[in-house]
């Protein structure tokens, strides 16, 4: 039976590449070294309410049909549309976004990811003042101090600390955790934060003024703090901020405490400024706490196929960009999009409710694997491989550093890319014919 | 003089982009003429006489053109974008960017705004009689410098990151403003008399006065006595120190 | 069998020591040959400046920039050059367009393409990110490319030049090749990425790099050691330390001066120094910062060991990104701009800020002069490769702008007389009145690479060699590019013809086909003995301190798609 070394786990964006896995006639039967969350994806992937068959909307009822007509009444569907939102691509391989990327470019589409609804507000803050980071293997050779900003690693990404960060050991961080000091900053006591050193509590949406006390507190302007900022005492700022100039080196991981709190992007914005400042004392860097496998790899592959990570309008035939204006949530809440195409996510699930509410008045497909309240609102749904079981690809880590997703066993089921690819070719043909 | 009138046929929910509809761009034309202008339609272009009613009076140049949108035109985008001249009456909602990169000329709202009202202007007027929503007279993404000129008059609230990356010009707003008014602004001038909060985070320079409440002051403000304008006593504060901020913050 | 017959072309190329002259072309399967049939399709072309392929051996366009469009989507909507820069609807053609600086991967191949350029190395692929350099290769069309693997603060690389382990040392720097696809050895302010680790910098060439007692000059000269050992196609390609600090052309020529004693393995010189333009400033301090091109080509004048490229500034936006993370720090806080930073575990630092370079700032009117004087200061265009470091030292959209400056003095004055007397004071460009001729243009931007990167097939129209061609709209004995020069700038901004593979790419400064191009790396053979001791330590670095598997670490074959594998035997 064949057991698969370094398989990449397509889970969660720590993208842990070392699980062993046993196939047995076609099967996993056994996983090795994955947390609880990526082994329930490898074996799970049975147990979930996988879509078995491409179906067609008709009389109100989802009814079987093939691929061919799926991809047909699919194509149909984005020829005849003004404005198609394509949303998604984050549970998927960067050559399957590539493909989206193309498709909405030829029908005019707008296309955005997952990052709408959380680590957006990211990309915007480096747009204001860019992102220091590193190779999570810096943090794990290097951090002496390590801060978990409004995420909580302990149950989103479970191998984090002992890989990564807090517990992880290196070449100059050979005492592993007993040999640095890990700071968590929430608005409530976390699991993880039950693991710091030092946990500070901060009042709901206060992020940026902590994060500005601190600033002031680096750059030697103690006197502009008050008493209590964000629920906190100034002496507790002061120690904060003197126990990260002193690191060696420190790093900052944030999560969607941060990015998705009032003034969202403008606290990542505000922590970039700080990892700025902090320079001047030592070592320091900001990494985001990215949750779907490849939602880092949509924006590096939109990036260079656009110019931009997300939220693209190809209306006028060139990539537009303005988040508030051409997000995904943006177009459905204003009720602008005549069509939308779901891929590898559910925004049925995730979306404000007025949003859902205007995806049930048009026509959407949905591409997945699984099904999900999305396809309860798909008109044409087709079914895709499991990309990093099934399919092979790439990934890019939270930390921007590619891997290869291997293909586990074989399926009957398309790819997400080669689905992409037949729409396209469906999309030219019915233009041509047009 | 020449007048424009444009009157919507009917109400759309796929925004049209007007950055064709300005006073430069209709100067001179016929009825006929400004109907053939094409405007995107989401991903097509479409006539403005497929959208809009049509009537003109007179031609005449470019400063002395007035549009005026008769009714509803908020899913109109760019009404006014570039203009250098000539006037813009809105009588109702209007659509994100109006008065884009705007340089001379008027544009008077009589209604509410979306989005980035006057984003990059540099020259002219907006009045905007109604309530304007996020990033009044801020730049583009990315960018580090949003408005440079001209004035923005809001007789009513707004909404977040009023003012930001703001280099010159004037804003005011008569009511209440959301988070971070004048974030990252390098000059110009910010009169807001109903409340806000977090201002002028990593100002540079420029003035912001704000005459009602401030909620959550960020701590990166020095305090600097008073200072006296139009009659009024303020509290002086200097920063954004962590921006090495010569920027003045006056606070009741 | 696809043939062209190119008539009445006016062949500059100076590998053949064609000076203008007007011939015939023939071409057949994408190569030069000597002659062709008569059912070839014919292209005139009119007596118009004709010449090989350009060839961009120092360019920032896969990997790395993607940092600089992120955290600048405002270059996108940048037209300063038109034609070359801004948002393009897609066409039937080519896909859409935006950018300028920063320009998105289709961008890039289709704008190289109509300034007449086939070829393009990517000048930094950190190893471990290596995939993504070649995921954006493969969305680059036209062009040929090739990257340069970073090995200048490798940890396996300092232990094992610390150890004295030559020969692990040169098994180590052909599997990393291997491992990310690379075509050679590149070094960026050599030990400075490891002390950034801790946010200090190296100081010059004898500072020890902190942790690894191994000093930059060591790590050159053991680097070189090992790129002669394995008798790489390209020579060390150096990035020299103290990049960007006034003073620094001492350590400059000092670097250059170590290689002196270097034997070469490979018929091409035994060190490239790269964008030396930044690396050539005078003074003790930006108050008195001066050029120090004249001493900088003093030595290259008397020095025949090696080559450079110029990292020309053109003034507007640009985007500066390199592996040297210190500097790119140390920018950020000077300029108040945005910074990004990229330190890859175990081997070496990054960063990218964007910034603008005015005439109107003494140090920029400078720094722009520093440039040109270089490339008409040191005599034998040979050693030179125009480059402006793209987007570095501003976008290679640009190119036509700048060959107007090393061919027109009058060019030059127009931009001189816009700076004020500080600046003036501080270079000695306004007394020099050397004009190139399209000869040595032509040298400077294809043939010297075909030398310095031992590509026989590229930079010529020699029978044999790849049939990438431009030709541009000017009839070279009719036109005075002292006085002409906006002409000249015209011509080489579009090509009235680019052929890649003998297939016609641009046509009248459009774009008419957009073939895949191919990916050059090198496999350079080592003793199997050698390799397992190596891998052995290397299998060590990963268990313990690598933060992925080994086995997910090489770049696997599909990444490539049309590859080239450069073999080489190592010397052992």
């Amino acid at each position: 039976m064949p057991v698969i070394k370094d398989a990449v786990c397509s889970l969660c964006g720590s993208l842990c590449d070392d699980i062993t896995v046993t196939v047995e006639d076609n099967k996993i039967t056994k996983i090795e070294n994955a947390c609880i969350l990526g082994h329930s994806k490898f074996v799970g992937m049975f147990e979930h309410d996988r879509i078995e068959t491409p179906m067609i909307r008709k009389d109100g009822e989802l009814v079987p049909v093939s691929y061919e007509e799926a991809i047909g009444a699919a194509a149909k569907i984005l020829v005849n549309s003004r404005r198609t939102l394509s949303y998604g691509w984050c549970s998927t391989s960067c050559e399957a976004i590539s493909k989206a990327i193309q498709l909405a470019e030829e029908t005019g589409s707008l296309i955005d990811s997952t990052a709408n609804v959380c680590h957006g507000p990211s990309a915007l803050a480096a747009q204001e003042k860019g992102a220091p980071g590193a190779s999570l293997g810096v943090i794990k050779n290097r951090a002496d101090v390590i801060v978990f900003w409004g995420c909580n690693p302990v149950h989103a990404h479970p191998r984090h600390m002992s890989r990564y960060s807090s517990f992880s050991k290196g070449l100059f961080s050979t005492k592993g955790r007993k040999g640095r000091k890990m700071v968590v900053i929430d608005v409530r006591k976390t699991d993880t934060a039950k693991l710091a050193d030092r946990y500070v509590e901060i009042e709901q949406g206060s992020d940026l003024l902590l994060i500005t006390a601190l600033r002031s507190a680096v750059n030697g302007h103690e006197d502009v703090i008050p008493q209590t900022v964000a629920g906190v005492s100034k002496e507790e700022v002061l120690e904060l901020a003197e126990t990260l100039k002193n690191a060696q080196f420190s790093c900052v991981f944030f999560g969607m405490g941060v990015t998705q709190s009032r003034s969202k992007y403008k606290n990542g914005d505000g922590v970039s400024s700080l990892i700025s400042d902090l320079n001047q004392h030592s070592k320091a860097v900001m990494i985001g706490m990215r949750g779907h496998y490849n939602v880092t790899g949509f924006g590096q592959v939109a990036t260079w196929e656009t110019g931009f990570p997300m939220a693209i309008d190809f209306a006028r035939g060139f990539p537009y960009y303005n988040p508030g204006e051409t997000g995904a949530n943006d177009v459905l809440v204003r009720e602008e999009a005549d069509a939308a195409i779901i891929s590898a996510a559910d925004a049925g699930a995730h979306f404000p409710q007025k949003a859902v509410r205007h995806l049930a008045k048009i026509p959407v497909i949905q591409i997945d694997p699984y099904a999900n309240p999305t396809t309860e609102l798909a008109d044409v749904v087709i079914p895709a491989a499991v990309v990093g079981i099934e399919a092979e690809g790439t990934a890019y880590r939270m930390d921007a550093i590619p891997l290869r997703m291997k293909k586990l066993i074989d399926t009957e089921f398309k790819t997400d890319e080669q689905i992409a690819k037949d729409l396209i070719a469906k999309v030219r043909e019915l233009k041509g014919g047009a | 003089m020449q007048a424009v009138k444009l009157s919507l046929k009917k109400a759309n929910k796929i925004p049209i982009e007007a950055d064709t509809v300005s006073p430069d761009n209709f100067a001179g034309k016929t009825k006929e003429e400004i109907e053939a202008i094409l405007a995107w339609y989401g991903n097509g272009q479409c006539p403005l006489g497929d959208f809009f009613t049509v009537e003109v009076e007179g031609s005449d140049s470019t400063e002395n053109t007035k549009i005026v949108f008769d009714g509803d035109v908020s899913r109109v985008k760019r009404i006014g974008q570039g203009m250098s001249a000539g006037e813009i009456e809105i009588n109702g909602n209007v659509d994100m960017h109006c008065g884009f990169g705007m340089k001379g000329g008027k544009i008077t709202i009589n209604g509410d705004a979306d989005s980035w009202l006057g984003c990059e202007m540099k020259g002219g007027e907006i009045i905007l009689n109604g309530n304007a929503s996020y990033y009044v007279g801020s730049g583009y993404r990315g960018e580090s410098c949003g408005m440079r000129g001209g004035k923005i008059t809001v007789n009513g609230n707004a909404k977040d990151y009023l003012g930001e990356h703001m280099c010159g010009g004037e804003i005011l707003v008569t009511g209440n403003v959301g988070l971070l008014p004048a974030i990252s602004n390098n000059g110009g001038t910010i009169v807001i008399e109903g409340n806000a909060t977090m201002p002028a985070s990593e100002m540079k320079n420029g003035t912001v006065i704000i005459k009602g409440e401030v909620s959550d002051m960020l701590p990166s403000y020095k305090e600097d006595g008073t200072e006296e304008v139009e009659g009024v006593t303020y509290r002086k504060f200097v920063g954004d120190v962590n921006a090495s901020g010569k920027g003045v913050l006056l606070v009741k | 069998m696809s043939e062209i017959l190119i008539k009445n072309a006016n062949l500059c190329d100076p590998i053949q020591g064609i000076n203008c002259e007007n011939m015939d072309i023939c071409i057949r399967d994408g190569k030069i040959v000597e002659s062709v049939s008569e059912n070839a399709e014919i292209i005139d072309a009119g007596g118009r400046l004709t010449m090989a392929g350009g060839f961009d051996g120092h360019t920032h366009s896969a990997g790395k920039i993607n940092v600089g469009r992120f955290i600048n989507p405002n270059d996108a909507r940048r037209k300063l050059v038109p034609g070359l820069s801004g948002p393009e609807k897609r066409t039937e053609k080519t896909r859409a367009q935006v950018g300028y600086n920063t320009p998105n991967t289709y961008a890039i191949g289709y704008r190289y393409a109509k300034l007449g350029y086939t070829t393009i190395c990517e000048a930094a692929i950190p190893m471990l990110a290596a995939r993504h350099t070649h995921e954006e290769f493969k969305e680059i069309p036209i062009l040929d490319k090739m990257g340069l693997s970073l090995f200048g603060s490798n940890w396996q690389v300092m232990e094992y030049i610390r150890d004295k382990e030559p020969e692990k040392l040169a098994a180590y720097v052909a599997w990393g090749l291997k491992a990310s696809r690379g075509y050679g050895v590149k070094i960026v302010n050599a030990g400075g990425g490891e002390a950034w680790g801790w946010g200090k910098n190296v100081n010059g060439l004898y500072d020890p790099v902190p942790n690894f007692d191994v000093t930059p000059a060591e790590i050159l000269m053991g680097l070189v050691e090992a790129n002669e050992k394995l008798q790489l196609p390209h020579s060390v390609h150096v990035h020299c330390n103290n990049l960007g600090k006034p003073g620094n052309y001492e350590t400059t020529i000092e670097t250059m001066k170590m290689f002196e004693k270097v034997k070469p393995t490979v018929d091409r010189q035994s060190l490239h120094v790269t964008h030396v333009q930044f690396n050539a400033y005078a003074g003790t301090s930006w108050r008195d910062f001066e050029t120090g091109a004249p001493m900088v080509s003093d030595y290259l004048n008397s020095a025949n060991h090696l080559t450079f490229d110029l990292g020309q500034v053109i003034f507007g936006p640009a985007v500066t990104m390199t592996a040297d993370g210190p500097v790119e720090y140390a920018n950020s806080r000077l300029l108040h701009e945005k910074w990004s930073n990229q330190d890859i575990e175990l081997e070496d630092a990054s960063g990218v800020v964007p910034l603008s370079y005015s005439p109107k700032s003494f140090i920029n009117a400078v720094q722009w002069a520093i440039g040109l004087e270089l490339a008409l200061l040191v005599e034998d265009p040979w050693k030179i490769m125009f480059t402006t470091d793209s987007p570095n030292g501003g976008s290679f959209v640009n190119y036509p702008e700048a060959f107007t400056y090393l061919m027109s003095a009058k060019k030059r004055e127009q931009v001189i007389s816009g700076f004020g007397q500080m600046a003036l004071d501080r270079m000695v460009l306004p007394g020099i009145d050397r004009e190139l001729s399209f000869y040595e243009l032509a040298i400077m931007t294809r043939s010297m690479q075909s030398k310095m990167y031992s590509r026989p097939e590229k930079g010529n129209l020699k029978v044999g060699s790849d049939a990438d061609i431009a030709i541009y709209d000017i009839i070279p004995g009719d036109i005075d590019p002292s006085v002409e020069h906006e002409k000249v700038k015209q011509a080489f901004s579009g090509a009235a013809y680019t052929l890649k593979d003998g297939k016609v790419v641009v046509k009248d400064g459009q774009i008419e086909a957009t073939p895949m191009g191919r990916t050059y790396w090198v496999n350079a053979k080592v003793p199997a003995d050698i390799d397992s001791a190596m891998q052995k330590d290397t299998d060590i670095k990963f268990k313990k301190y690598y933060t992925v598997s080994k086995s997910n670490y090489m770049v696997e074959d599909s990444y490539l798609p049309n590859p080239v594998e450069i073999s080489t035997e190592g010397v052992f």
